[in-house]
């Protein structure tokens, strides 16, 4: 699992069946640099936006937009689903809290 | 897996129902000099793996959902083991 934060949503309107009525967020990935080195809840703000690409995250656990969340990602992002589901990445955990305290 | 450095744990009540109970810890990849390398993972820990201990970590999907004994599971990541010393 790695942590995000949530900066929009999507909505597909055709997509392939198993994924009717899904929900989806785009997630800006936490780097390193990203973690708050110090306890603190929820939301890190807006300076949380990685320069890495955002993903488009599965969500079932009902994120929304600043939110901190815990997404998998791999092959064990579909193993929630029954039926064979083309899912890269799925929201695991809507973060509380964050513990951080690097050692350098 | 990776040998990395636990540098912090996190919260979360919402969660995918078969990581109900599991410590979540964060792990950092680190290098053979002990510095950090990579993106920070966040790892279930069944070992009670101390703040800055160093840890293996398993990216094994599969191990991990027999361990959270939840076929269903999006588990990933997780604690195999604890660091005494590395020659």
């Amino acid at each position: 699992m790695r942590l995000g934060t949530v900066i929009g949503r999507v909505t597909l309107s055709q997509t392939v069946p198993a994924l009717v009525g899904a929900r989806w967020l785009i997630v800006s990935p936490f780097t390193r640099e990203h973690f708050p080195g110090g306890t603190q809840s929820g939301t890190p703000g807006p300076a949380a936006l990685t320069k890495e690409p955002s993903l488009i995250v599965y969500d079932d656990l009902g994120g929304t937009t600043g939110q901190t969340i815990g997404f998998v990602e791999g092959r064990e992002a579909a193993a929630p689903f029954e039926a064979p589901t083309p899912v890269d990445a799925i929201n695991a955990a809507l973060v509380d809290e964050i513990f951080h305290s690097p050692l350098q | 897996m990776l040998v990395a450095r636990v540098e912090g744990n996190v919260v979360a009540t919402r969660k995918h129902p078969s990581l109900e109970g599991w410590r979540l810890v964060i792990c950092q990849p680190i290098n053979q000099t002990g510095a950090a390398e990579g993106v920070p993972q966040v790892a279930i820990d069944a070992y009670g793996a101390g703040m800055h201990q160093r840890v293996v970590i398993s990216s094994d999907g599969s191990a991990a959902r027999k361990t959270v004994g939840d076929e269903k599971s999006p588990a990933r990541w997780m604690v195999v083991g604890i660091v005494d010393e590395k020659q």
